[in-house]
């Protein structure tokens, strides 16, 4: 009997050229959605920004005063939008990922999880160069990055694993039900109601302040508010909230993955 | 002599629909009526054979005799539902060949993300890239989207990349060359090297003359079970005579 050794594969399930496929995948993530577009990726670059014009035309009349002193309506809209647009690509992507690259999966021996991790990273970096014209929008109106800073790849790294592990149980799901999508769609249109992106907080009444601090979503948004240019505020239980967020649904998600996948495989 | 693949009583089921629909609207419907949906078709009944090394072994059955599944078993794409399955070393399924082909991709991106989901250090492909294409005959066209190539090109492409190494086990599902004319030959010839190799082979084919002529054993599947495994005359003959 051999001993077994740990290796990077036995403990990820990933050789290492599984990982030099990870890249790979990544940057076709990243580059192949705007591949026929004239400006190519600068369009991860201008979408939120245009997205938040538009919604800050609408919204900044009714909720730009109802801020606490200091923080500004623009920087707080951006940043909500580019962590949810972090959140429900990178969720859709995730789940969608497995049963697109079926015709692959039922062919050559890939792990399967590879993909849903890189849309997940995709959705992660991409929102990490949304944060260059975020910061255009903090000096605009007036503020400044904060020394917190770095904490911002933390949340991120937390919110990727958050998306992977959802990503990886709905996209079982996925492929084992066809309307499975629709409800979903309209669960994501709930939470986004449901997080404070576009509205603060304090204009909600005391129940759904309750119910929006439970979601986790609310913890994610408010500690990368406050890290990137001090616009919320935030305690140590929003820290503890979104780190274990991240590290429970990753590992239950690919749990699920894991128990339902052998059966799933010859579905598609 | 060392095993390649070890498979102990392999059994494997599709799990099938017995309505067409999939979906939660059906399910909770379905389950307020307590019917049964889901439906086992058996493709693989009680399957166990050796493969050592350095063996070409073919399987041979009618269509659905569940050829092809078994070897998607072995290309370990999907787990069998019981028992044992053992395979020591790399594998290269040439099985639909190009599958993970991207037409939006170049040529060359296409070989390098191609090699990597054949779990090849991409590294060394780059610098493959080159030979491969020129041997597939597409080397002007490397860096252009592949949804300019004629599909002729994107075949020979996918057959040079996936040849371009030899694994320690190949598994081929009828893919023995690609192409017409010329490249017909060639990549006829090329198959025939690496199968003479000592490459451990396993390949379904409905053609017996290839089959007796490549083969070392053959293995005869009919309904999921095996019925025959053993020398290619012998048991081509077999199946042959039953045929009629």
């Amino acid at each position: 009997m051999k001993a077994k050794k740990v290796s990077l594969y036995s403990l990820t399930g990933f050789s290492k050229n599984n990982l030099q496929l990870l890249r790979l995948l990544i940057q076709q993530e990243l580059t192949l959605r705007y591949k026929r577009s004239v400006i190519g990726i600068g369009w991860t670059l201008l979408n939120p920004m245009l997205t938040s014009f538009v919604l800050w035309i609408v919204f900044s009349f009714l909720f730009a005063g109802k801020l606490q002193t200091g923080q500004q309506f623009a920087p707080y809209l951006m940043a909500g939008i580019l962590l949810n647009t972090f959140f429900n690509q990178g969720l859709l992507q995730a789940a969608n990922s497995i049963a697109a690259n079926g015709g692959i999966l039922t062919k050559v021996a890939v792990p399967p999880k590879i993909f849903a991790f890189a849309a997940a990273l995709a959705a992660f970096i991409n929102f990490l160069i949304g944060l260059i014209p975020l910061t255009l929008v903090v000096y605009i109106s007036g503020q400044s990055l904060s020394i917190f800073l770095p904490i911002v790849l933390l949340v991120g790294f937390f919110l990727a694993l958050f998306v992977a592990g959802v990503g990886l149980a709905l996209s079982v799901i996925f492929i084992r039900f066809d309307d499975a999508k629709n409800i979903i769609n309209v669960l994501l249109l709930i939470l986004l109601y449901l997080t404070p992106v576009f509205y603060p907080i304090s204009i909600l009444n005391e129940q759904m302040q309750q119910i929006v601090t439970l979601n986790p979503l609310t913890s994610f948004l408010d500690v990368f508010r406050w890290s990137f240019s001090n616009n919320a505020t935030v305690t140590g239980a929003d820290f503890a909230y979104l780190s274990l967020t991240g590290i429970i649904f990753f590992a239950l998600g690919s749990y699920i993955f894991k128990k339902y996948w052998p059966r799933t495989v010859s579905m598609l | 002599m060392s095993l390649v693949i070890d498979a102990k009583n392999i059994d494997f089921a599709y799990r099938v629909l017995t309505n067409h629909q999939s979906s939660l609207k059906t399910l909770f419907k379905d389950s307020l009526h307590r019917k049964v949906r889901i439906e086992n078709y058996q493709a693989l009944k009680n399957v166990s054979f050796e493969v050592t090394k350095g063996e070409t072994v073919a399987i041979i059955g009618k269509n659905g005799a569940g050829k092809s599944t078994l070897l998607k078993l072995l290309a370990q794409v999907v787990p069998p539902t019981k028992g044992g399955l053992e395979i020591n070393g790399t594998v290269a399924p040439m099985i639909e060949l190009g599958a993970g082909f991207n037409p939006e991709l170049t040529g060359r991106e296409n070989i390098i993300f191609y090699s990597a989901l054949l779990g090849r250090n991409v590294k060394k492909v780059k610098q493959r890239v080159e030979v491969i294409a020129d041997w597939a005959g597409v080397s002007d066209h490397l860096d252009y989207q592949l949804r300019t190539f004629s599909s002729g090109m994107i075949a020979r492409l996918a057959f040079a990349t996936a040849t371009d190494e030899v694994p320690d086990l190949l598994l081929i599902d009828e893919v023995l060359s690609v192409g017409d004319g010329e490249f017909a030959q060639k990549s006829k010839t090329r198959m025939q090297e690496i199968i003479k190799s000592g490459t451990t082979v396993v390949l379904v084919s409905h053609d017996l003359l290839t089959v007796a002529a490549l083969a070392d054993r053959v293995i005869w599947l009919k309904k999921g079970e095996v019925v025959m495994v053993g020398k290619p005359s012998e048991v081509i003959t077999a199946y042959q005579t039953s045929e009629i």
